[in-house]
């Protein structure tokens, strides 16, 4: 397997009245053609810029300041916007949380299709439209040639989603950046945009980056996962070893936090879930060392003064000295 | 057809019976013109009876527009319900006369809701946010209330010299600690939780259920919680109620219900929750 998107200690700064906050601060990882990462992380730890920085998206004043962003054999944090822009949407598609604003409310969805395809690949007006009903057809909406002429309002929230998944393969993209995809719907419908996202995987041979906070997606989606926190990688490995065996004391204490159906878990209505002490630290205030260790219970001294980076620890890559020691520490 | 004497002893804390909302569907303007067509209406909550006994916590699950919110804004008095009844410890909430029951009812019945972005004035200090129950049912005033304040701050596990800050300057699961502490200002029994933690990432989430399920054992209170995420309402309720377009599908002890959900609904739900395969290898 090669790798598609290749990130090497990505640096993202958002300059400031008083200095630059870092918000995101030396992230490496890689994505294969048809595998589905997961970036998995809470509010605050960098998730979507991570995303946004690939599209070459990101919000101003932010910017890469820092590290290598590779697609294929292409570097592109460096491009011009209107290179940028060419492979936005053609080798990169995006899906993003609410269908309800990433379809234009105007324009009937059939024309949304035909333009996005004509965009990305010059073809005469019949065979995009041939092309539309495909994708349609492709990610599952019934009697797609009549559905053309619908206005996304007529659409419920999982089917815009759907419409939305389509115009992403419009361009037939190799990556696909799917930020929050199935948050704003139902467990039924998000049941079955994991499906079909796992689906599209599997047929084209599409790289996707899922960025979510809900471990539940990334254990039915994803093929290997990445734990961030306050900008930096914390863990990731492939998705059974997580978690299954997580290894970083954060990733063990938010494995431990979310309530489960899992019998083997307490009876109902009377364990105590276990909890991570603290929140977050904001951007603007991240501890020194591992940022991790105001509320980390196995910290040491040493943690409030080193930053660790990932090292292996089994199959994983774990960030973390204490909990996952290299041999060299093991015999000194 | 029972009768309404209240008897407080024996009496559950909420007992809701036959409850039912019609919400009207708006018509086209010209079609408004044509006679003797009946209102479209559309029947939000249909016929939902249930009961929750002292000092336990009853769940609604149920998809978007399933009623769920609309069951909570009758249970405390925000909405009429187009048929049925409501009691609070025996008492009607919309009985024609209970004015003045409805208003002793008021402090004994909170709300809690799902986002504390929302639900916290931004430009009130957390002091006059929480301080405001305590003196709209005149329970304390002067020093009195601002001990009181500092007291409710400090059970839900804020200091009380946070009650000089403004919300911006607590994060998301401290906001809704101070919405939890607002909702036990004015010692109600009987406390609704709309959906309290859907807007709070996982960590802090594990932190306000743990923080509810201690309130609740340490002052009594009983809960009418609701959520779409049936793990945390495996996690929190004795017994569940499952709403699919207004119609209550199955209502049982939790215990029994995740041992084998009996309606198709409930089991499609069930299966649709992504799991988490835990301890187990691949």
């Amino acid at each position: 397997m090669t790798d598609l998107l290749t990130l090497t200690d990505l640096v993202v700064d958002i300059p400031h009245r008083r200095g630059t906050l870092r918000a995101i601060d030396g992230v490496s990882l890689s994505i294969a053609r048809g595998e589905v990462l997961g970036l998995v992380g809470e509010s605050g730890a960098g998730k979507s810029m991570i995303g946004n920085a690939v599209i070459g998206l990101l919000a101003r004043p932010a910017h890469v300041a820092g590290g290598e962003i590779w697609l294929g054999d292409r570097r592109i944090d460096r491009l011009a916007p209107h290179q940028m822009r060419q492979l936005r949407g053609r080798r990169i598609g995006m899906i993003f949380q609410d269908p309800q604003t990433s379809l234009n409310p105007l324009m009937r969805i059939g024309d949304q299709l035909v333009e996005t395809i004509r965009l990305h690949r010059p073809m005469p007006a019949a065979g995009a439209r041939t092309e539309a009903i495909r994708l349609l057809d492709e990610v599952g909406i019934p009697a797609p040639e009549e559905r053309m002429a619908y206005w996304p309002h007529q659409f419920s929230g999982g089917q815009r989603q759907r419409i939305v998944i389509a115009l992403a393969l419009a361009g037939e993209p190799e990556l696909i950046i799917a930020d929050e995809p199935t948050t704003a719907l139902d467990v039924s419908v998000q049941a079955q945009i994991i499906r079909l996202l796992k689906r599209l995987c599997a047929d084209r041979g599409v790289a996707v980056m899922l960025i979510t906070h809900d471990m539940g997606v990334i254990a039915e989606t994803a093929d290997r996962v990445c734990v961030l926190y306050a900008g930096r990688v914390a863990e990731t490995g492939p998705v059974t070893e997580v978690l299954s065996r997580p290894r970083h004391p954060y990733t063990v204490g938010l494995m431990d936090a979310i309530p489960s159906l899992d019998p083997a878990r307490g009876e109902p209505g009377v364990a105590t879930l276990r909890q991570i002490p603290g929140a977050m630290p904001s951007i603007a205030a991240r501890p020194s060392g591992c940022a991790f260790h105001p509320r980390c219970a196995s910290a040491t001294p040493d943690c409030a003064r080193v930053r660790p980076d990932p090292r292996p620890a089994g199959r994983s890559e774990v960030a973390c000295p204490v909990c996952a020691p290299t041999h060299e520490d093991a015999a000194s | 057809m029972k009768h309404s004497t209240p008897t407080t002893t024996v009496a559950p804390v909420l007992s809701v019976e036959g409850l039912s909302r019609d919400f009207n569907i708006p018509v086209p303007f010209l079609r408004r013109l044509v006679p003797g067509r009946p209102r479209p209406v559309f029947r939000a909550v249909t016929d939902v009876s249930f009961e929750i006994p002292r000092g336990q916590t009853y769940a609604l699950v149920g998809e978007s527009g399933s009623g769920k919110s609309t069951i909570a804004r009758m249970v405390v008095g925000l909405t009429r319900p187009t048929a049925g009844v409501v009691r609070i410890a025996g008492h009607d909430l919309f009985a024609p006369d209970a004015r003045g029951t409805r208003q002793a009812m008021r402090r004994r019945i909170q709300m809690v809701f799902q986002d504390p972005q929302a639900s916290l004035n931004p430009r009130w200090r957390v002091e006059a946010i929480v301080g405001e129950p305590i003196r709209a049912f005149g329970l304390a005033s002067g020093r009195a209330l601002a001990a009181r304040v500092a007291g409710h701050l400090e059970t839900v596990g804020l200091s009380a010299a946070d009650a000089r800050k403004y919300p911006h300057e607590f994060s998301g699961g401290q906001r809704q600690r101070i919405a939890i502490a607002r909702a036990l200002a004015s010692e109600p029994e009987f406390i609704v939780c709309d959906e309290p933690t859907s807007a709070l990432d996982v960590s802090v989430q594990a932190q306000v259920l743990n923080l509810l399920r201690t309130l609740q054992s340490d002052l009594g209170l009983t809960y009418l919680f609701i959520s779409h995420d049936l793990a945390v309402v495996r996690h929190m309720a004795q017994r569940v109620g499952v709403l699919q377009r207004g119609i209550l599908v199955e209502e049982a002890d939790t215990k029994t219900f995740f041992e084998g959900p009996k309606a198709e609904y409930s089991q499609m739900l069930l299966s649709a929750v992504p799991k988490i395969r835990k301890g187990t290898d691949e």
